[in-house]
């Protein structure tokens, strides 16, 4: 099985479960069998832009991003890309 | 519109902030925190439902998205919607939601940005959007503002539904959302060509008066409004007392539907208090004139309060929460001003509750 990490705020919404084991073919078919799959995919089922995904410490989206194949061994590990310091727009 | 009385037995104010929700509980000079609860979420608004006491929240995040949560145990615990989202076949997608309001029965209304409004008859499980609005054929001339395009104001009196978007204008529904007129006349949109177009005017916050649910006020980009007439014609009534016609954030009081009260900014380029100072400025005459109510605010003050951030309860106390953190309170007229609490996040929201 392949596992996933999820960071601290996709815990929470997991219940507090950060490390998942899953059979997953790819990085795709891990991700959206985790409970937090509408906060990872948009509503047309894209990938959201701030979000990277490692795969064994690669960054997969320099391969083939949700198409990348995983071995029972694989590590995925979701982080929030680094966007800090913009203001929130809630005028 | 459903509004409780809160002050006998101390105020509750969920208090939406940029990194979290907060409650505050008390009244006069004692008031105490909790929170953060939902950490990493940006909560534009929320509110205790006043029929079943559960708390929602509409939740934003720039790596999640945007969606909703609600407690029913106050905020020990929360969960999060399961389906929320634009069809595909619209082309749109959901940027943001800002505001969530009781409707009839059990049912919820939600604004959020693109434009859009959703109902829920399942408690916030899931929310369907509103074809009428997200199809309406004015669409293409609605723009977004500063703060994106938001659907922000939701009210709902006597089977009738208002809405009013940043920067599409303020609608009327007759027929539970199924068609939405825009209304609008004589409400200023002066960075359009037109100056008065049928849609397009960038409405910073609309409110119904609970008790004379024919009179809607709105603090708009372009001055502060009222109508008598569920809004077929609209009085601009800046400028009899008010520094500034612009500003965001507006509350009335329940049962005197003359008494509104607005926070101004300097201008629209300079989103601070307005002069300097942080003024709470009320009418008791339905807009024909205004007065400083600041017994208590600092005097030399560069603050903002934003659109969600200003409230008001069944006893007419009213609340506002700064982007520097602060929350003040006073009794009804706004007459003493006591801060409640400071050094919180930048607050996005105040709401008062039932405690």
């Amino acid at each position: 099985v392949a596992v996933v990490l999820l960071p601290a705020v996709l815990a929470a919404e997991a219940g507090g479960q950060k490390r998942f084991e899953l059979d997953a073919a790819t990085v795709g078919d891990a991700l959206r069998q985790l409970p937090v799959r509408n906060l990872l995919f948009d509503e047309s089922g894209e990938l959201r832009r701030l979000i990277n995904v490692f795969v064994d410490g690669t960054d997969a989206r320099g391969g083939r991003l949700l198409e990348e194949p995983l071995s029972a061994e694989s590590e995925v590990r979701v982080v929030g890309a680094v966007a800090g310091g913009s203001a929130c727009a809630a005028a | 519109m459903l509004l409780l009385a809160s002050r006998a037995m101390g105020a509750l104010l969920p208090v939406g902030t940029r990194k979290g929700l907060f409650l505050v509980r008390g009244e006069g000079n004692s008031w105490d925190v909790e929170g953060p609860l939902l950490p990493g979420w940006a909560v534009y608004h929320a509110m205790v439902d006043p029929r079943d006491g559960t708390l929602h929240a509409a939740t934003n995040n720039p790596f999640y998205g945007a969606t909703t949560h609600r407690s029913t145990d106050g905020g020990k615990n929360w969960e999060r919607s399961e389906d929320i989202g634009l069809p595909e076949e619209s082309g749109l997608k959901l940027n943001a939601t800002w505001h969530i309001e009781p409707g009839a029965d059990s049912e919820l209304w939600l604004g959020g940005d693109p434009g859009v409004l959703f109902r829920s008859g399942d408690g916030g499980t899931t929310w369907e959007v509103n074809r009428g609005l997200l199809e309406h054929p004015t669409r293409e001339r609605w723009q977004p503002g500063a703060g994106g395009m938001c659907t922000h104001s939701i009210q709902l009196v006597n089977g009738t539904i208002y809405v009013a978007i940043s920067a599409a204008g303020a609608f009327r529904s007759e027929d539970g959302g199924e068609t939405w007129t825009p209304i609008n006349k004589n409400v200023a949109a002066e960075f359009m060509p037109d100056p008065y177009p049928e849609v397009g005017q960038c409405v910073h916050k609309l409110l119904a008066h609970p008790k004379r649910p024919e009179r809607l006020w709105q603090q708009n980009h372009c001055g502060v409004y009222r109508s008598d007439d569920r809004g077929e014609n609209w009085e601009r009534l800046d400028g009899n007392g008010l520094p500034t016609s612009f500003g965001f954030p507006l509350a009335l009081d329940p049962d005197d539907p003359d008494v509104a009260y607005v926070i101004p900014e300097q201008s629209q380029e300079h989103h601070f208090s307005a002069e300097g100072r942080l003024g709470v400025y009320r009418t008791s005459d339905g807009g024909t004139s205004w007065e400083l109510v600041s017994d208590g605010l600092p005097e030399r003050a560069w603050v903002a309060v934003l659109r969600e951030g200003f409230a008001y309860d069944g006893d007419g106390n009213i609340y506002f929460g700064t982007q520097n953190g602060s929350v003040w309170t006073a009794p009804r007229g706004g007459s003493e001003w006591t801060e409640a609490v400071r050094d919180l996040p930048p607050i996005l929201s105040v709401e008062a509750a039932a405690p």
